[in-house]
């Protein structure tokens, strides 16, 4: 079935809530799964996979370890980025307007490439960033210049180890200097696929002249979650809507 | 404008003053009302509207599809009329069946998509349409006027105008539901491909608009159907006068509270238009323009005195507009030649009005001095739709987040809500098509289910919050806040967002045991452009859609555009 992204929007954040998020994360979570979802990015497929934690314990957010004037490491406590991802981000982001680089290590998270919708976002306000992790048997790095509306992601083969769920993220204000960073940080192997901007571009203009395809089975699990919202009718609570 | 080389600052009202729900809640439609700047739209470009099928057997039941040829592209009005036992026409949004069911689309529309729709489209929220539909809407209808009218057309007589004129409609919307609901194209492809709709609700506005047009025509054919011989068809005069009904619930009150950007964009529209016009009065005020305003009080006058309404608040309060109104219009009339002479500034008249008049006529005044310079505040309209991003500015220092809370939300501080009044009511959706619903609390279930509808309630715990983190990690930035407290991620971004948009947030306490919810559904009715504002309770109200509006015979021809507060039309035709 297809569903528009305001349909999808207005049922995750419920969906989101039902499972327990508060006020801003689920706006923030809905934001993430819509933007992957509709660059192509198989938003829904890293859905059903956060679900089945999410759906298993409390909402639960990062902590800061420890951190300096450019560089913060982050416990993640074993959650999805779409609870941790905003705080991370945000927080990379107030070091960046405060000196001119910064990084940040986000431990022990899951469901990282839903970081890429805070990327863009950060981006907005004239911000660059660049973000690392294991996928796999690969890395992914996804690159957005300061401004623009749309990253780079890129899969390469990986040079050397990684943690299985580490996210790196480093940032600055123009995308070149940014990049020097991370290359004299990170050893990256062989490029294996590019998922460029222009190709999200065409992604997102078909949802939005089409709707985005779904899956029932899943559409009818956020319906279930967006049932705990929602309160029995009753006689008495039928007067509270004017009868 | 300029005075001594300097630029005048527009002299907008305060958020205080605007932003209080009793306020916003005696709002009448304006210029800028999304009504009124889509029938200038349709007027002036001539849109085209012709009916390809027209397929209604003698009962009025069938199928009907209009073309519509806008300026920038075409679209196709698909509209089902089906039997419904009166016993199950219901104006709530719990309803399953309606006399009509109708859909907006993009194009035309072959067999195949007018057989998806006939399957779906009176379903209504239990079908699916796709993005090829802009809006899907139903409505019922009058019992009082409907068959009336048609009974005397029929006989080959016009409807009486003083039956009309307690009803005002033919037909009750219950819903419009465009922007991606179930399925149909979301605002942004709206927005961006059809610019003939690119305008916040101008499609859900269209189709009430169509809905009217098909109400009337439907009458027509169903006397002619009656007594092919005798049948007169309907007086354009009193055509003109029909309008759409339409019964507004809680289900609309959250769009104000979950869309505080939009809100802010609108109200400040309205707002610039105000203070343009005071402004300009300061350059001096003809004869003529005073003229105007004295026939459009008296036109008040006259609308409010035909305002049929049960509502006791409702009702005393179009007395008291009425008495002011004309002293008012009074005042004018003997005063004209000496304002004139004595350069009589607007700012003069609003001051008086705050001083001396109702809430509501002061807010019908306002409407009044915009409704004299559509050339000071025409342009507005293409400045209704904004960005509705939230942003979290981690950068920002706790201190100054405190401020802020303290400059800009003095009115949520100011609330005890230690007082059990003050959380004595609680907003939840219902299991019943999700529908918003008012409890009271520790007396309905679903507290814990509760709505983030009580803005000032989360603005004071986050300031609690923040304030003893600011003693505990003084210098610290709002990034660090929210690492420390996730949970407040939600409300900080909406303070530090709003902070520099003052009409975003409704300054009151939404969860007091004595709230109006009917306050916010005026607000927002007020910016559709609805007129005769009828409650039936403090939680819905009934008013009228288009009427008085031209109809579409008048599209490209000559337009006053002088249609808001509609009055019983003097009949030449006998």
């Amino acid at each position: 079935m297809k569903v528009s992204k305001n349909e999808l929007m207005a049922s995750l954040k419920k969906a989101f809530e039902g499972l327990g998020f508060h006020p801003g994360d689920y706006y923030d979570a809905a934001d993430m799964v819509v933007w992957l979802e509709t660059h192509g990015l198989d938003g829904f497929d890293r859905l059903q996979a956060a679900l089945a934690y999410l759906n298993t314990t409390g909402p639960t957010h990062a902590e800061l370890i420890e951190e300096d004037n450019s560089y913060s490491v982050l416990d993640g406590n074993d959650s999805s980025i779409l609870l941790c991802g905003s705080e991370a981000i945000d927080l990379l982001s107030a070091q960046i307007m405060e000196g001119s680089a910064a990084g940040l290590q986000l431990n022990n998270c899951y469901n990282r490439t839903f970081i890429l919708q805070r990327l863009v976002k950060a981006a907005q306000r004239d911000l660059a960033f660049i973000a690392y992790w294991r996928q796999d048997a690969c890395c992914i790095k996804v690159s957005i210049a300061a401004g623009t509306d749309l990253p780079e992601h890129q899969t390469f083969s990986m040079a050397e180890e990684v943690d299985p769920q580490s996210l790196t993220v480093f940032a600055g204000t123009d995308l070149a200097i940014v990049e020097q960073q991370f290359s004299e940080q990170i050893a990256i192997g062989e490029l294996i696929e590019t998922y460029s901007a222009a190709e999200m571009s065409i992604c997102y203009q078909d949802s939005v002249e089409q709707g985005i395809e779904i899956d029932e089975v899943l559409w009818s699990t956020l319906e279930g979650l967006v049932e705990r919202i929602l309160v029995e009718s009753t006689e008495s609570s039928r007067a509270g809507a004017g009868d | 404008m300029q005075t001594d080389g300097k630029p005048r600052v527009l002299p907008l009202r305060p958020a205080s003053q605007v932003m209080r729900l009793e306020r916003l809640g005696s709002f009448h439609q304006s210029r800028l009302s999304f009504m009124r700047t889509l029938m200038r739209r349709m007027v002036i470009e001539n849109w085209q509207i012709t009916s390809p099928v027209f397929d209604l057997d003698d009962q009025g039941y069938g199928t009907v599809v209009y073309q519509v040829d806008a300026k920038f592209g075409t679209f196709s009005y698909v509209l089902f009329s089906h039997y419904l036992d009166p016993d199950s026409r219901n104006d709530r949004v719990i309803a399953n069946q309606w006399d009509l069911t109708m859909a907006l689309c993009e194009g035309n529309v072959d067999a195949d998509q007018l057989a998806f729709l006939r399957t779906n489209v009176p379903k209504q929220e239990a079908g699916r349409v796709d993005s090829r539909v802009l809006v899907l809407s139903r409505a019922n209808r009058s019992g009082r006027t409907f068959e009336y009218v048609v009974d005397e057309l029929a006989e080959g007589r016009q409807p009486c105008i003083d039956v009309i004129a307690e009803v005002g409609y033919l037909y009750r919307t219950t819903a419009a539901y465009g922007s991606g609901k179930l399925g149909m194209a979301d605002w942004e492809k709206v927005r961006t491909k059809h610019p003939d709709f690119a305008r916040p609700f101008a499609a859900e506005m269209f189709t009430c608009f169509m809905l009217r047009h098909f109400s009337m025509q439907q009458a027509d054919y169903l006397a002619a159907q009656r007594a092919p011989e005798k049948a007169v068809i309907l007086d354009e005069d009193i055509k003109r006068y029909i309008g759409i009904g339409n019964s507004t619930g809680l289900g609309m009150a959250p769009f104000l509270i979950n869309h505080p950007m939009l809100i802010n964009q609108w109200i400040e529209m309205r707002e610039t238009a105000l203070a343009r016009v005071i402004l300009a009065s300061e350059s001096g005020v003809d004869e003529s323009i005073f003229v105007r305003l004295a026939a459009s009080v008296q036109r008040v006058i006259q609308h409010l005195g035909e305002i049929v309404t049960a509502d006791e608040r409702q009702s005393s309060s179009n007395i008291l507009v009425r008495n002011d109104l004309v002293l008012l219009h009074q005042w004018l009339q003997d005063e004209t030649p000496t304002l004139v002479r004595e350069n009589y500034v607007w700012a003069n008249l609003v001051e008086y009005a705050e001083r001396s008049c109702h809430l509501e006529t002061q807010e019908v005044i306002n409407t009044l001095l915009i409704e004299l310079y559509p050339e000071l505040v025409d342009d507005l309209e293409e400045h209704m739709g904004v960005d509705e991003s939230i942003r979290v500015m981690p950068e920002m220092s706790v201190a100054q987040l405190l401020q802020i809370i303290e400059d800009k939300y003095d009115w949520a501080l100011a609330i005890d809500f230690s007082q059990y009044e003050s959380m004595g009511a609680f907003w939840y959706r219902s299991q019943e098509k999700m529908e918003p619903r008012l409890g009271q609390t520790n007396i309905d279930m679903g507290m814990e289910k509760e709505m983030p509808m009580a803005v000032g309630r989360r603005v004071r715990e986050c300031y609690d919050q923040v304030s003893a983190y600011n003693l505990t990690c003084p210098q610290q930035n709002v990034a660090h806040f929210i690492m420390r407290n996730p949970n407040y991620s939600g409300i900080v971004g909406r303070v530090q967002t709003m902070a520099q948009r003052p009409y975003g947030d409704i300054r009151e306490n939404l969860v007091h045991s004595d709230v109006l919810p009917i306050h916010l559904l005026r607000c927002k009715l007020s910016f559709f452009g609805v007129s005769k504002f009828d409650p039936r309770s403090r939680l819905w109200v009934r008013n009228t859609m288009f009427q008085g509006a031209p109809l579409i015979s008048d599209f490209g021809k000559p337009f006053a555009d002088d249609w808001q507060f509609p009055i019983k039309p003097i009949l030449t035709s006998g």
